[in-house]
């Protein structure tokens, strides 16, 4: 019984329970994608024909390999975005469309901890979804798989992960006030390419995006991920390591701020009884 | 039973025309309303002004950073600022049955005794005008922020090329409704359908530059017919706009496949329609 746990229960408790939301959510979620896995098509297809066009505007005239493994990596990284901002976004709306919005909200735990846990399988479906693109693309255009340095690929591409994840957990706050979230996705999609640097380093950007473009952890991630597969890439030119602290500190500040977002917007919208009603 | 009314009953072909008139008129009005009513005027305005510079953008940039002249830029530009009202044209209108199945009034709407034809075409007429804003704000932008000389433009000719580009890529966007009458939704085909056009229809690059066997499907797309009908009546440095003569055989072209894919949508709709009230799937899909 809870109340006759000592201080260091009472933490285990709550935290205890948290994670086995925090689990249930992410189960859930997998096997809601796996019931209806239509989903990742459009998540596929968008990056896979942007990396086609660029791919017919340039053949021919500056297909060196760089081209190509920027091409594919970028690719890749805009589908990783896509289906993360997509399906943060909307794992609050989708609760609305299904008439399952009260019963969450009247859960006995935090929203953010249940959104949580459904930004977390999304943002794995973005890592599956931008290997798929990834595999195509080398398959594709034949690619040599000439990675400058696995291993720091490898954890610069874990780190964007997470740093995907907290944007996109601060993003789903917005949808619990509005219904605007499939619109605001879809908004969002090509500008994010963009302020990212998905497909151009931001360091092509006109200055007045900049700013926006670095407050964006995973700019900072991609720009790592170009740092440690491309030879020769320069970019913003901070190098692999500081580019991952400052993805860091961001990352850190999104969960910071999403939590506290949570906070507010779930308590107004109990108090407003706006949740469905909006 | 009025007294127009034919021996068996059935209404004659002027009645049947006057009211499927009406139904058009308030189907047009409705869509009106769910559109900037229910989903509000802001969201609208934010489609209209974002998405043609994120798409001009996106690809301009990737010109830029490849070291392309500004001419070849400007050429992107253009074709991405048509091509942008496809998010309106295509994608919002595909998804009218769709919304319908969410929203519950699929069974409703299809067990009204009005004209098909009047009652969906006429809800997808608004987006004409919304997709038209969308590619005008895109042509606004790319003399603006890309430099897009419109000196020599002939703005009769942009201006009949936007909006019937427009009316025959809403044919596209029924076409894809109707497969969603019997599908969970439309919109993963119309997603693919949009993303694809980006590659066919000769936005970024001419069609002469895809592989012999992808071409053909090229051409059957209106908006390839747009884009290069765009492209000449805004004419360049030296050569004057098209004028609507000039256009006309690719006019020509791009109304014909409109109606052809119209015509396409609406059997595609009455045959699911059919198989759907025969099995009594319309939304146990």
């Amino acid at each position: 019984m809870i109340t006759s746990l000592g201080a260091g229960g009472r933490v285990s408790g709550y935290l205890a329970r948290r994670l086995q939301v925090l689990k249930a959510c992410i189960i859930l979620t997998g096997k809601l994608f796996f019931a209806d896995p239509q989903w990742i098509i459009p998540s596929i297809i968008a990056p896979f024909v942007f990396t086609l066009v660029a791919f017919f505007l340039f053949n021919g005239q500056t297909s060196t390999s760089t081209f190509l493994l920027e091409l594919v990596l970028g690719g890749g990284l805009m589908g990783m975005w896509g289906t993360t901002i997509y399906g943060s976004v909307n794992s609050i709306g989708f609760d609305r469309w299904n008439g399952t919005m009260e019963s969450t909200l009247a859960a006995p735990i935090p929203l953010s901890w249940i959104s949580m846990g459904r930004v977390l399988f999304n943002t794995f479906e973005g890592v599956i979804n931008a290997f798929f693109i990834l595999a195509i693309g080398f398959v594709w255009f034949q690619v040599g798989f000439s990675i400058l340095n696995p291993l720091l690929f490898l954890m610069a591409a874990l780190c964007t992960f997470l740093s995907l994840s907290a944007f996109g957990l601060m993003m789903s706050t917005v949808v619990v006030l509005t219904r605007k979230g499939g619109f605001i996705t879809n908004s969002m999609e090509i500008p994010v390419y963009i302020a990212t640097g998905t497909m151009v380093p931001v360091i092509v950007l006109p200055f007045a995006v900049l700013p926006f473009a670095y407050i964006l952890g995973p700019t900072w991630g991609i720009e790592a991920i170009r740092n440690a597969a491309v030879s020769g890439y320069s970019g913003v030119g901070l190098g692999y390591w500081q580019d991952l602290s400052i993805m860091a500190v961001e990352t850190i500040a999104y969960l910071a701020l999403a939590f506290l977002l949570f906070r507010r917007v779930e308590a107004y919208a109990k108090r407003n009884g706006t949740i469905d009603e909006y | 039973m009025t007294s127009t009314d034919g021996p068996d009953g059935r209404l004659g072909a002027s009645e049947r025309f006057f009211l499927a008139l009406r139904v058009f008129k308030g189907a047009f009005f409705f869509g009106r309303k769910g559109l900037i009513i229910w989903d509000s005027w802001d969201m609208w305005v934010m489609q209209i002004l974002i998405t043609p510079i994120a798409q001009m953008g996106f690809f301009a940039f990737l010109s830029i950073y490849w070291g392309y002249a500004p001419s070849f830029t400007q050429y992107i530009v253009v074709g991405n600022a048509l091509q942008a009202m496809s998010f309106s044209a295509v994608f919002a209108v595909a998804n009218i049955t769709s919304q319908d199945k969410w929203q519950g009034t699929l069974p409703g709407t299809i067990v009204t005794p009005a004209n098909r034809v009047a009652l969906f075409v006429g809800r997808a007429m608004f987006q004409v005008l919304l997709s038209a804003l969308i590619s005008a704000a895109g042509l606004l932008y790319a003399d603006v922020v890309f430099g897009v000389s419109f000196a020599s433009a002939n703005f009769l000719s942009v201006a009949v090329v936007v909006m019937l580009t427009s009316g025959a890529m809403i044919s596209f966007g029924l076409l894809i409704s109707a497969v969603g009458l019997y599908m969970r939704t439309a919109m993963i085909v119309a997603n693919v359908f949009l993303f694809i056009t980006l590659l066919l229809s000769g936005v970024n690059f001419p069609v002469s530059v895809l592989p012999a066997w992808l071409q053909p499907f090229s051409w059957t797309i209106p908006l390839t017919y747009g884009t290069e009908a765009l492209r000449m009546a805004i004419g360049s440095q030296g050569v004057p706009g098209a004028n609507l003569f000039q256009l006309s055989g690719l006019l020509g072209w791009e109304a014909l496949d409109g109606l052809l894919v119209l015509i396409a949508g609406l059997a595609l709709f009455t045959g699911f329609e059919t198989l759907s009230r025969r099995t009594g799937r319309f939304e146990e899909y």
